[in-house]
């Protein structure tokens, strides 16, 4: 197969993915916008290949794929910072939650025990 | 302020205690101090929490474990919330003597200090002092805590200590949750906070199992130190 077809193919299939969990409410916004324009560029440079290899040149790269490589590379590394932040302050709101609810808690069975004298 | 006119809590967090928090709330109730006991179960399997409750001092359950930094935080939400004047933190294993409320407390209630740290390594007593690698990893933390903060602390990971109202309030609302004691000392002193220490007494734990003995010692000393490192960066006062 045309290596060029199999690019088209899979980013677009990627995209198409993205969209479909977006519209499934699988992915918020917030997430959703970085995936789409992750996504929607890789059909991009896949299409219209000749401005990717135009665009390694300029910026140096001896081969295009070397280009993709350090790009993609660029582009999880940036992702999985995010998705770190994200997990902290999901721990930290977890925490603060156990912390209210335990004391909610308290609150019920002190009011129960009020009343129940 | 005195004794009588404040409103003091005793805040003990206990993990998996069962057969030491009995013991240890005893051993508060026994000082006849004018203090209220809030026992925080930190998500225990076992039968602290009935065991707390039973004795009829005030129980909080944690739906899971949290740690010992929130299992406390929640002590200072409690303590704010209920308008306490002290906050006492007391572990739930029965290595502190509570004979040394007083000596704790006197410094706060004569305003002198903001949180007073009972230590272990001010004076030469015969208490227990924890084993020889360890006192050298303290020994590494004294220096590191005070050349950041310029203080004098000599038991940084203490967690035998008591608060002012002005640090409930910041505790209760941003509090260090992975090595608590050390990183507390900086963050207070971050807040401008008068930081002082009282040499206490220390019993050898009863029972249980130490949360630090279970880390490789060299591991912790290592993450302990960055996140104190880290406390330097940040701003002290949002979580």
């Amino acid at each position: 197969m045309n290596i060029h077809l199999l690019a088209i193919i899979l980013s677009s299939l990627m995209f198409l993915l993205v969209v479909d969990l977006v519209r499934r409410h699988k992915l918020t916004f917030k997430y959703a916008l970085a995936w789409l324009l992750v996504s929607a560029s890789g059909v991009f440079f896949a299409v219209f290949h000749k401005f990717l290899f135009k665009m390694a040149g300029f910026l140096g790269f001896e081969l295009p794929s070397n280009f993709i490589f350090f790009t993609l590379f660029c582009i999880f590394v940036f992702l999985s910072l995010v998705m770190t932040v994200f997990l902290c302050q999901q721990n930290n709101r977890n925490d603060t939650m156990a912390q209210k609810i335990a004391l909610l808690e308290f609150e019920i069975k002190q009011l129960k025990r009020k009343s129940s004298n | 302020m005195n004794l009588t006119s404040s409103k003091i809590l005793i805040i003990v967090p206990a993990f998996n205690e069962s057969g030491n928090i009995g013991r240890t709330i005893t051993d508060i109730r026994k000082q006849n101090l004018p203090v209220d006991i809030l026992v925080i179960d930190d998500g225990s399997v076992d039968t602290t929490a009935q065991e707390a409750t039973s004795t009829g001092v005030k129980v909080v359950s944690l739906p899971f474990n949290l740690g010992i930094g929130a299992a406390v935080q929640t002590g200072f939400q409690y303590a704010l919330q209920y308008g306490y004047g002290i906050a006492v933190q007391m572990d739930g294993d029965g290595q502190h003597d509570a004979s040394f409320l007083v000596k704790l407390l006197t410094p706060i209630l004569e305003d002198r200090a903001d949180i007073v740290v009972g230590s272990r390594f001010i004076e030469d007593s015969a208490g227990f002092k924890s084993s020889f690698s360890r006192r050298l990893g303290i020994n590494f933390f004294v220096r590191l805590i005070n050349a950041f903060t310029g203080l004098n602390i000599t038991d940084p990971t203490s967690g035998f200590r008591a608060h002012n109202q002005k640090v409930i309030a910041a505790f209760a609302q941003n509090y260090p949750q992975d090595f608590p004691e050390p990183e507390a000392i900086v963050v207070a002193r971050r807040l401008g906070v008068r930081v002082s220490e009282t040499a206490v007494l220390m019993r050898k734990r009863e029972g249980g199992q130490s949360s630090i003995r279970q880390l490789k010692g060299l591991y912790y000393m290592v993450k302990v130190t960055f996140a104190i490192c880290l406390h330097m960066i940040r701003s002290p006062e949002s979580r």
